[in-house]
């Protein structure tokens, strides 16, 4: 059976233990945890949508993702991929997900692209010649023939960028989640990358996608709903229309800051009109 | 099972493909080898006599019994070394976190990065022996074979779960682990690694046989040098196997604690 849901977060918090330094640093790992980064969050994606995670720096998208894509725990609520619980069955949501971080790259440096891409392939039980027919795909579709038979080292951080998204779809997803994904991208590479996401991943109907962006015309771009999200709080989850009718915003960046009660930043010439 | 295989195997070959790119280092190790079987040759040498054979439990020359301690140490600076380093590396390429969405499963991850450096433990310590042998009379003669892979095996499978614990500290606290280099420490002196464990006062003889490493060392040696079969280092074996039976499943317990611990306080990449 289909889940109704390709993403359910409810009630979700997390609360993380303050850091320590000197010697008290040893006790972090057993401190009660007093920060809260997510404070009891409620939404869902359902299959085949795009949903975009709006917020200021520390408002807790990345937390959220990370929830999501099985690497921290809730500290309540619950968090669930294609109907399995990220905590209670994580190898299973593991194996409908794709997760790319566009401030952590993480591959092997003195490795080729293919070789790394073949590498991880293979741990998300991709067959040898799967593996490969996915890559020549991805690296076609992502302009990364160049970069593919040079070691990681040697390529710009848009290409390593690129081959970090080729790594999250090598396995065909169901569930697709991106933080920042084009923030080391100049502006043709985002575009492209927009591109291909739009056509060849949202196009298709069968990945859903949550990801976080501080690029208003990418969010504007790529998703069909968007959740404005504040100091661990949910404001608004809803389409752009909606968002700027209920605030009465001409544009998204206007809508943001109502709802999130930041006054727009008046440059000196608007200021003394 | 096929499937976890070609999952270690998969590690293997990313390991063998990093090391390709650093060839002169093969050189510079088989190299090494050589200068330290000559020095271990030597100081032989200087301080072999009738009596110190005569002391040693296979009464073989103090250059076979000291370079097979040396070398079979190496096993254990391997295992407390290889999980804890692979582990500190992936945090510090970012690669952790990539590892960890993927489908594989942590006992896997941490089986597969072990294989490569073990490995190159065994060819390294197969060099020096080679060396020995070729150059400075090390006898091979009358080596049992099957009773040293037997050996191996069980060394490797019994501090791979030291191996594992440290790595576990490493996951919670982020620094080198203290209990590392105490159990290095302490079987320096109480591990038979230079020396026989009969030499010492009761009481650091008591702590070398709570100590896998003297085991490890005893079987080695008499399959090595004394040519003991499977029935006759039985013994030693089954204390290594014993300790791998309790160390593996713990340590693995305490791994996946401590990674749901980092997972709780959020502390997984932090360094």
């Amino acid at each position: 059976m289909v889940p109704d849901a390709a993403i359910l977060v409810d009630s979700l918090q997390k609360s993380f233990p303050p850091a320590r330094s000197g010697w008290r640093s040893f006790l972090q790992p057993f401190g009660k945890p007093t920060a809260a980064a997510l404070a009891g969050i409620s939404f869902k994606v359902r299959p085949g949508e795009s949903l975009a995670l709006l917020g200021a720096n520390g408002a807790g998208k990345s937390t959220l993702l990370r929830i999501l894509a099985t690497l921290l725990f809730p500290t309540g609520g619950s968090a669930q991929v294609a109907g399995h619980d990220a905590v209670l069955d994580p190898s299973a949501v593991r194996r409908q997900l794709g997760y790319h971080a566009g401030t952590d790259v993480g591959f092997y440096a003195r490795l080729t692209g293919r070789e790394n891409l073949r590498f991880f392939g293979r741990l998300n039980h991709l067959s040898s010649p799967l593996a490969s027919e996915r890559i020549a795909y991805l690296a076609q579709q992502l302009h990364l023939e160049e970069g593919l038979d040079r070691q990681v080292r040697t390529l710009s951080s848009g290409t390593v960028q690129r081959l970090s998204l080729a790594r999250a779809l090598l396995h065909e997803p169901r569930v697709l989640l991106l933080d920042e994904p084009t923030r080391s991208l100049d502006a043709i590479a985002a575009s492209e990358f927009r591109r291909f996401l739009k056509s060849e991943v949202l196009g298709r109907g069968d990945t859903s996608l949550l990801f976080a962006s501080h690029t208003l015309p990418e969010v504007e771009l790529l998703a069909d709903r968007i959740a404005i999200i504040d100091a661990g709080r949910l404001l608004a989850c809803d389409t752009l229309a909606a968002l700027k009718q209920t605030t009465r915003s001409a544009t998204l960046e206007e809508a943001f800051l109502r709802l999130t009660g930041r006054t727009p930043h008046l440059t000196a010439e608007e200021g003394s009109e | 099972m096929i499937r976890s295989l070609s999952e270690v195997w998969i590690f293997f070959w990313r390991d063998l493909s990093v090391a390709r790119t650093y060839r002169i280092l093969f050189v510079l190790e088989a190299l090494e080898a050589l200068f330290g079987a000559a020095m271990f040759y030597y100081v032989a040498r200087f301080v072999d006599s009738p009596q110190l054979q005569h002391a040693l439990p296979e009464g073989g020359s103090y250059f076979a019994f000291s370079l097979i301690g040396f070398v079979f140490f190496d096993y254990l600076n391997a295992a407390m070394d290889t999980f804890d380093r692979s582990l500190a590396e992936a945090r510090d390429t970012g690669t952790l976190e990539h590892l960890l969405v993927t489908q594989t499963s942590l006992p896997l991850i941490l089986a597969g990065s072990a294989i490569y450096p073990f490995l190159v433990t065994t060819i390294r310590i197969a060099v020096y022996i080679a060396w020995s042998a070729l150059l400075f009379g090390f006898p091979l003669r009358d080596a049992n074979w099957p009773a040293v892979a037997a050996v191996l095996l069980a060394t490797l499978l019994a501090f791979s779960g030291l191996g594992i614990l440290s790595a576990s500290y490493v996951l919670l606290f982020k620094r080198g682990n203290p209990a590392k280099w105490l159990l290095l420490g302490v079987s320096s002196v109480a591990g038979g690694m230079l020396f026989p464990v009969t030499i010492l006062p009761d009481w650091l003889q008591l702590v070398a046989r709570l100590n896998p490493v003297t085991y490890a060392l005893d079987a080695m040696r008499a399959a090595l040098l004394g040519g003991a079969g499977l029935e006759a280092v039985w013994r030693p074996l089954l204390v290594l196997l014993l300790f791998a039976a309790v160390l593996l499943p713990v340590s693995m317990a305490v791994f996946a604690w401590a990674l749901r611990r980092t997972k709780t306080t959020g502390t997984l990449m932090h360094r």
